[in-house]
């Protein structure tokens, strides 16, 4: 089998993720395969059978060979996991399970009932700090399914809104209506944190919470400092806390 | 062409020049992540677009005009040649789909090297005439700055700006019409937020500062998406001159985005204005800017079609296959240097609206997990076996052993070991609905044909044979002449304020004028 030009690579190692070094791997497999079927020389070869021999259907076989080893890709579109559920890990808390389902980060921290009835659920970054803090009901918000209902329903007053999406389309028409949000991905540069500021909602991101379900009134201290850029860099903790309130 | 070691090295320099750059955008700015979109999939597959149709394009695109003169005519409009789109897309694109070709062993960092040559060439001639009036390259050259515009436009922007506070019906609209349009241009862009666009910073005085804000590619124009729910935006591009007070814009970067000393916030927004232009325009055009209440009541209008046309691209969106949530994702980024194209004049949909066929072939490994660890890699620990250099090294902002870029092996010049192209166009395929024959301007709905006869029939004023050697270095000296009369009355022709004042106004006499 001939020898790419990768293969005397003095200081290349492996991938850091399996994914990657599984698919790259196969891919080189593929290409001395090519190259050897050929017959050609490499300058020959590399815009001429590579391009029409290695097909769509090779790359999907790489592709189906790790599902086959039992690996299942974890998804972030969701789009992706409804199209291919047998690739995917399962999409949890996007449908009837809503009501039981709650974001559980393993570095939320948490707290007792205080005795302003207060129960420390999390913590995240504030975008921008808010004279008083903001008190709502939590409404998680992973689908476009549930923004098509509140698109054409309308968002419930009073809803702050739980997102792990920190992009600024799945929640694009139905933004201006949330009184809060708690999004648990992203920074308060990203394109949901850009968004809050213009509109004026209160909104921590990168929020690690726990045992918040759907309907709890929670409470945001978004009078806490807003993370700046500087903190992010230094790597320096500047977050705000968020509430549980007793029923 | 002749390879020459000078060539090589200056190509290799450009080249690392983005390794750099690229590593603080990504180590400083924020992931892009969707629950709608598959973002990190139609990345990567745009990148393979790039790598295998930017060299035939830009190739074709000088054929009509050079890269420096369409730079010249980008300088003087606000549409979306500017930043992300030229000063880091159009090199970082090319070279990360090169990359992920010789991390899987399909390429060598010596295939196609005529073709990276001329890219990078490209690229730096074009960036140098657009930023022709600060004389840098890139706004990372400038340390993070961009006075791309000449005196006589900012002039004009400081000009006929009106003022507002916090809480007074133009700044409340404004904020309105720039929360609303920021958001369009997200979901026009697929989640990426190339549809924004901040130069400057500009200083108005000791106290106040004028960034130039643009959003671009919002009506009906390039993208299949925006047929008939785009039907009511008025304007393809509208740039937004907003100064500021009591903050300073300290970073405005080579993906058009800014960070400030103290955290920018609207309260900080003392005067807005408002124009369009575009391929066809005399320049920037005035929208509203009659008076104040015109203004505010055009920011008001354009907020709610704004929304309106949100609403009915995402109900749009929300019915897409994954496939075409990809090529709509990737054909954003791949063309993100369409333009080009309108300027020269030989702009054609199956050029950049459709998926290359030598990049859809990658399309059955593009699934999220893989593409997301994939762009981790490539981006932030640069583990990618050909990423990694002798363990001496120390990178730009990573001091790791790495460098995000491949650069072209010297040894070609004397062994001639190396392949010089990916070849002409290739067919692409797309699984969104055809492109509708109707593109905005400012001349009005046209069809495709009639835009590119257009095109290449106009010559801006400023852009012509009398006035485009008139540079500010020139003007410096020469700005009691007819001819610098001349160019900045053209300029004026639409100014408020200070249509045929001419070539003598200072900064002072400006403030003068708009406070009578």
């Amino acid at each position: 089998m001939p020898r790419l030009y990768g293969d005397t690579d003095k200081f290349g190692e492996q991938n850091n993720t399996p994914v990657v070094e599984a698919f790259h791997g196969a891919i080189r497999a593929l290409v001395r395969q090519k190259l050897a079927a050929s017959g050609k020389s490499w300058n020959d070869f590399v815009f001429g059978d590579a391009v029409s021999s290695i097909t769509a259907e090779d790359f999907r076989a790489i592709d189906q060979r790790l599902l086959d080893y039992g690996h299942r890709y974890v998804w972030s579109a969701l789009v992706s996991q409804q199209e291919r559920p047998e690739a995917y890990t399962a999409a949890q808390g996007v449908g009837e399970d809503l009501a039981t389902f709650s974001f559980e980060h393993p570095e939320a921290p948490t707290a007792a009932v205080d005795a302003e009835g207060r129960e420390l659920r999390g913590c995240g970054d504030n975008v921008v700090r808010y004279d008083e803090d903001l008190i709502g009901t939590a409404r998680y918000v992973r689908s476009s399914a549930t923004v098509l209902n509140y698109l054409q329903n309308g968002v419930p007053p009073g809803t702050i809104a739980v997102i792990d999406d920190s992009g600024g389309t799945l929640t694009a028409p139905i933004l201006e209506q949330f009184t809060g949000v708690i999004c648990a991905g992203g920074t308060v540069r990203s394109h949901l944190g850009i968004l809050t500021r213009e509109y004026g909602i209160p909104c921590f991101m990168n929020s690690k919470i726990s045992g918040i379900r759907e309907g709890d009134t929670v409470r945001l201290e978004c009078t806490a400092t807003a993370k700046t850029a500087d903190a992010y860099q230094k790597g320096i903790e500047m977050t705000g806390r968020v509430w549980r309130l007793s029923k | 062409m002749n390879l020459t070691y000078a060539q090589l090295l200056e190509t290799n320099n450009l080249i690392q020049q983005n390794t750099d750059e690229t590593y603080w955008l990504c180590l400083t700015r924020t992931v892009q992540e969707s629950k709608l979109f598959p973002v990190s999939p139609y990345m990567i597959l745009s990148y393979f677009m790039c790598f295998y149709r930017y060299p035939a394009l830009l190739r074709k695109i000088e054929q009509h005009m050079r890269a420096e003169d369409i730079g010249d005519r980008a300088r003087n409009m606000g549409i979306k040649i500017q930043n992300p789109s030229m000063g880091w897309c159009l090199p970082s694109f090319y070279l990360l789909g090169r990359e992920y070709l010789i991390t899987m062993g399909l390429i060598r960092p010596q295939d196609a090297v005529e073709d990276v040559v001329y890219v990078m060439d490209f690229w730096k001639r074009y960036e140098l005439a657009w930023h022709r009036n600060d004389g840098h390259l890139t706004n990372r050259d400038f340390g993070h700055r961009a006075q791309v515009l000449p005196e006589r436009r900012l002039q004009i922007f400081h000009a006929d700006m009106y003022d507002c506070v916090e809480g007074d019906p133009l700044h409340t609209a404004a904020q309105a019409f720039m929360a609303a349009t920021s958001q369009y241009g997200f979901l026009v862009s697929c989640e990426s937020r190339i549809a924004l666009h901040n130069q400057g910073p500009y200083k108005l005085d000791d106290e106040r500062e004028m960034i130039v804000r643009d959003f671009m590619d919002l009506a009906e124009g390039d993208y299949p998406w925006l047929d008939g729910v785009a039907a009511d935006m008025p304007y393809n591009n509208l740039t937004v001159p907003m100064a500021v007070k009591g903050v300073h814009f300290n970073i405005i970067d080579d993906w058009g985005s800014f960070e400030s000393q103290p955290e920018f916030k609207s309260e900080h927004v003392v005067g807005v204005g408002l124009y369009t232009s575009d391929t066809l325009s005399e320049g920037y055009i005035p929208v509203g800017m009659g008076s104040r209440e015109e203004l505010t009541r055009t920011f008001n209008e354009l907020a709610e079609k704004a929304k309106d046309a949100t609403n009915k691209l995402w109900k749009r969106i929300a019915g897409w296959s994954r496939d075409q949530m990809m090529d709509a994702g990737a054909i954003t980024y791949f063309s993100i240097v369409k333009d080009l194209a309108h300027v020269a004049g030989c702009y054609e949909m199956e050029d950049w609206m459709l998926i290359d066929q030598r990049a859809e072939r990658f399309r059955p490994l593009l699934n999220d997990e893989y593409s997301n660890m994939a762009l981790w890699e490539i981006l932030g620990p640069l583990s990618n076996p050909c990423q990694r250099t002798n363990e001496y090294q120390l990178c730009q902002h990573a001091n790791i052993p790495a460098r995000m870029y491949s650069l072209i092996p010297y040894t070609i010049l004397k062994d001639g070991d190396y392949t010089a192209t990916v070849g002409d166009l290739q067919p692409g395929i797309t699984y969104l609905p055809p492109k509708e024959d109707r593109y905005r301007t400012t001349r009005g709905v046209l069809p495709l044909a009639d835009y590119n006869r257009h095109a290449r029939d106009f010559t801006p004023t400023v852009c012509d044979d009398n006035n485009r050697w008139l540079c500010e270095s020139w003007l410096k000296y020469h700005h009691d002449t007819p001819a610098a009369e001349a160019l900045y009355r053209a300029e004026q022709q639409h100014s408020r304020v200070l249509k045929d004042k001419g070539a003598g106004l200072r900064r002072a006499d400006v403030e003068h004028l708009r406070g009578k």
